[in-house]
């Protein structure tokens, strides 16, 4: 009762935003409680757009499940076909062949390329800089003619099969020497925006200072993802994945937290996946790109953890009869939502959006039947 | 003969400026931002003249708002002060005496300015509508507050900007008066055929930036386009017009712009806009290329926040005053 007292004398107005909003692009509410445009607390809310991919997939055939989770996100598309079949590859025991694991990673790389280019897009767009937003997409449209050559679709592309990829997604010769050229190109022209993006001072002047998170608030969120290591914390699951341990590759860190640091944070890691997938070209090996030799047995809720665009993703479920079993799967931008909310507070009304979109929100994927644990 | 001859005059730079200003929006989006965009760009008669004429026959819907028959009335009201702005300009107008100066053009355009104020408080789009879930639930924050449309928010950007915004474009006019000594507009152009346009010297060169950059504000333009900006308020005032008032909104812009531009000519480059007389072809030129500026600038500048925008408009106010100063020595 003391409580609502105080917040009715403390905040003045509230603005909302959503569910359906321009800037915005995602099914999600935001209230802003402001004093003179000036944000003084924010909420979130998620839950307009739930499909309860998680209850659809009870039952089915591991197979058809896997391909899914395909549609859960359009823009991560191929983590979550990966993870899905990741998670039951390591309840059943399944080797996938290393010429798979390089081509997954490409796969994923790629993917995590058009995610950040497409979140830069979007970021440019929420502030404002419309040129800026086109170019990016300019620049993204060589990373799908590659994702589109390798899978045949630009969005769902269904690599990653139950113990390796689909043939339609092996890589010959042409193929490699494309993906090569993409890359060069592709650096050449992140190079040159980067250039101009970080010289604009209309621009820094935007994105300097605003939407900080600080180290400590992002641990204490569980942040996740690039928006963690944008607050300095240098923490990258795929360090910890043994499919990339043949590749040497940098975890990019930012120090400030803002806007800024969580655009340039991206900018950079486009480049470390670059080289990432220059090593993967160069190394893929020879051999099977998928192993039919495994059995189907019952096994218990398998978990399994991958580096996404957007942090770290997880499923988890039992096979029961060779059918998918309480199956739960949670996107990174849950994790992040905390974040966005803290991000708002204290800035410019107009800088609460690009507060938000610093964060690299994907609601509609994220839109899972959770349940809060109070820790 | 003189009254046909007036007449004709009026009537034909009227009709010759809404036809130009029925383009103005195409060039901007075709020939500017499309191209700077590396992309095609809608059909130049679009945004000015298709999209207008697309509105006319769309159904008309009810607004919003609290008294729709005065919201939906404001884009028509703002379009007869444009109108009213260009005739003023149109020198077989100057008879009129005091409503051809510079005072009266000024009072004009502060109307035009309080036509956003009015749009903003009289809107209630859906968009800022509450929500019973979760807005309302329990367990939602602060359940309790005083819930703002957005274009609540924009009514009061109008008013900041009555206050300070408009600044830069009111000290580039009197740049103006204190190089001729005088409020007339006749006068003003008087002086500019004896000694020469206002813009060739340092003062006019400093006033014409000012008065660039006040076009913009007034056109709520990127980077300062504060009162419409996307990433908070969408349209702002005009989220709820729809159908013909929707088109009034377009043609009055695409009006305004041309008739600050023929401001522009008229006191720094003392042409009068007069269909009759052949300089009129320089206020077309002047009324093409401001957009086309306008563009490029817009093209390449994000939406600024007050952060940016106050020290802008200080900025150039102050380059606006030096220009008066150095005007009137």
């Amino acid at each position: 009762m003391d409580d609502n007292k105080q917040n009715r004398t403390v905040i003045e107005a509230e603005v909302p935003m959503g569910t359906v909003h321009p800037a915005a692009l995602e099914p999600y509410r935001l209230r802003l409680f402001v004093e003179d445009e000036i944000v003084r607390d924010a909420e979130m809310t998620v839950g307009v757009n739930h499909r309860g991919v998680e209850r659809i997939m009870e039952g089915l055939p591991v197979e058809k499940a896997n391909s899914l989770t395909e549609k859960i996100c359009g823009i991560c598309s191929n983590s979550h076909i990966w993870n899905s079949c990741r998670t039951a590859e390591i309840a059943l025991g399944i080797d996938v062949p290393q010429r798979a694991t390089y081509i997954r990673i490409i796969m994923e790389e790629l993917e995590r390329l058009h995610s950040h280019l497409l979140y830069l897009a979007h970021g440019s767009e929420v502030l404002g800089h419309e040129t800026f937003s086109m170019r990016l997409f300019y620049i993204r449209e060589t990373v799908m003619d590659l994702l589109g050559m390798i899978g045949g679709n630009r969005v769902q592309y269904g690599s990653a099969v139950l113990g390796g990829i689909r043939p339609r997604c092996e890589l010959d010769e042409m193929r490699l020497q494309k993906i090569t050229e993409g890359m060069d190109l592709l650096e050449e022209k992140i190079t040159a925006f980067a250039d101009r993006f970080v010289s604009d001072p209309m621009v820094m002047s935007r994105i300097t200072g605003v939407g900080v998170i600080s180290q400590k608030d992002a641990l204490r969120l569980a942040c996740s993802g690039p928006t963690l290591r944008a607050t300095g914390v240098a923490r990258d699951l795929r360090r910890e994945m043994e499919e990339y341990d043949p590749f040497e590759f940098d975890v990019i860190t930012q120090d400030d937290g803002d806007v800024k640091s969580q655009l340039l944070m991206r900018v950079f890691e486009n480049f470390e996946a670059i080289k990432i997938i220059r090593q993967a070209v160069h190394d893929l090996p020879d051999g099977p790109i998928t192993n039919r030799s495994w059995e189907m047995q019952d096994t218990p809720i398998t978990k399994s953890y991958i580096e996404v665009p957007r942090g770290t993703l997880y499923h988890s479920y039992a096979l029961e009869d060779g059918r998918v079993r309480n199956c739960v799967i949670r996107t990174p931008s849950l994790a992040n939502i905390g974040a966005m909310q803290h991000a708002c507070i204290g800035y410019h009304i107009t800088d609460a959006q690009l507060s938000v979109v610093q964060c690299d929100p994907c609601f509609t994927c994220t839109d899972r039947a959770i349940e809060i644990i109070k820790i | 003969m003189d009254l046909i001859y007036s007449l004709i005059a009026v009537i034909g730079t009227l009709v010759v400026a809404f036809i130009v200003s029925l383009f103005l929006p195409g060039i901007e989006r075709k020939f500017i931002h499309a191209r700077i965009q590396q992309r095609v760009g809608p059909p130049i008669t679009s945004p000015g003249i298709m999209a207008p004429l697309k509105f006319f026959f769309k159904q008309t819907i009810t607004p919003e708002s609290p008294m729709p028959r005065l919201y939906n009335a404001l884009p028509l009201i703002s379009l007869i002060i444009v109108v009213i702005l260009l005739l003023l300009l149109i020198p077989q107008m100057y008879f009129l005496g005091a409503l051809a100066s510079v005072i009266a053009l000024v009072g004009f355009l502060k109307v035009e300015e309080i036509m956003y104020m009015f749009m903003g408080s009289l809107s209630r789009s859906v968009l800022s509508v509450r929500m019973p879930f979760p807005d309302k639930a329990k367990g939602a924050a602060h359940p309790e507050t005083t819930q703002s449309f957005f274009e609540e928010l924009s009514s009061l950007r109008a008013f900041r900007l009555i206050a300070f915004g408009s600044f830069p474009v009111y000290i580039a006019i009197f740049v103006a008066v204190a190089m001729s000594g005088s409020i007339y507009l006749q006068d003003i152009i008087t002086y500019q055929q004896v000694h020469g346009p206002i813009l060739f010297t340092v003062a006019g060169v400093m006033g014409a930036i000012v008065f660039f950059i006040g076009y913009m504000i007034l056109l709520n333009e990127y980077p300062f386009a504060i009162l419409k900006g996307k990433p908070d308020v969408v349209e702002g005032p005009y989220l709820e017009y729809a159908a013909k008032y929707r088109a009034y909104v377009y043609i009055t812009r695409g009006f305004l712009m041309f008739t600050l531009s023929t401001l522009f000519a008229t006191l720094f480059l003392g042409i009068a806009p007069n269909i009759l007389n052949p300089t009129f072809i320089i206020t077309i030129i002047v009324a093409l290329l401001f957009p086309m500026l306008m563009a490029v600038l817009s093209a390449f500048s994000p939406i600024f926040t007050y952060k940016q925008f106050y020290p802008t408009v200080a900025g150039v106010s102050i380059i606006g005053v030096l220009a008066i100063v150095a005007a009137a020595l």
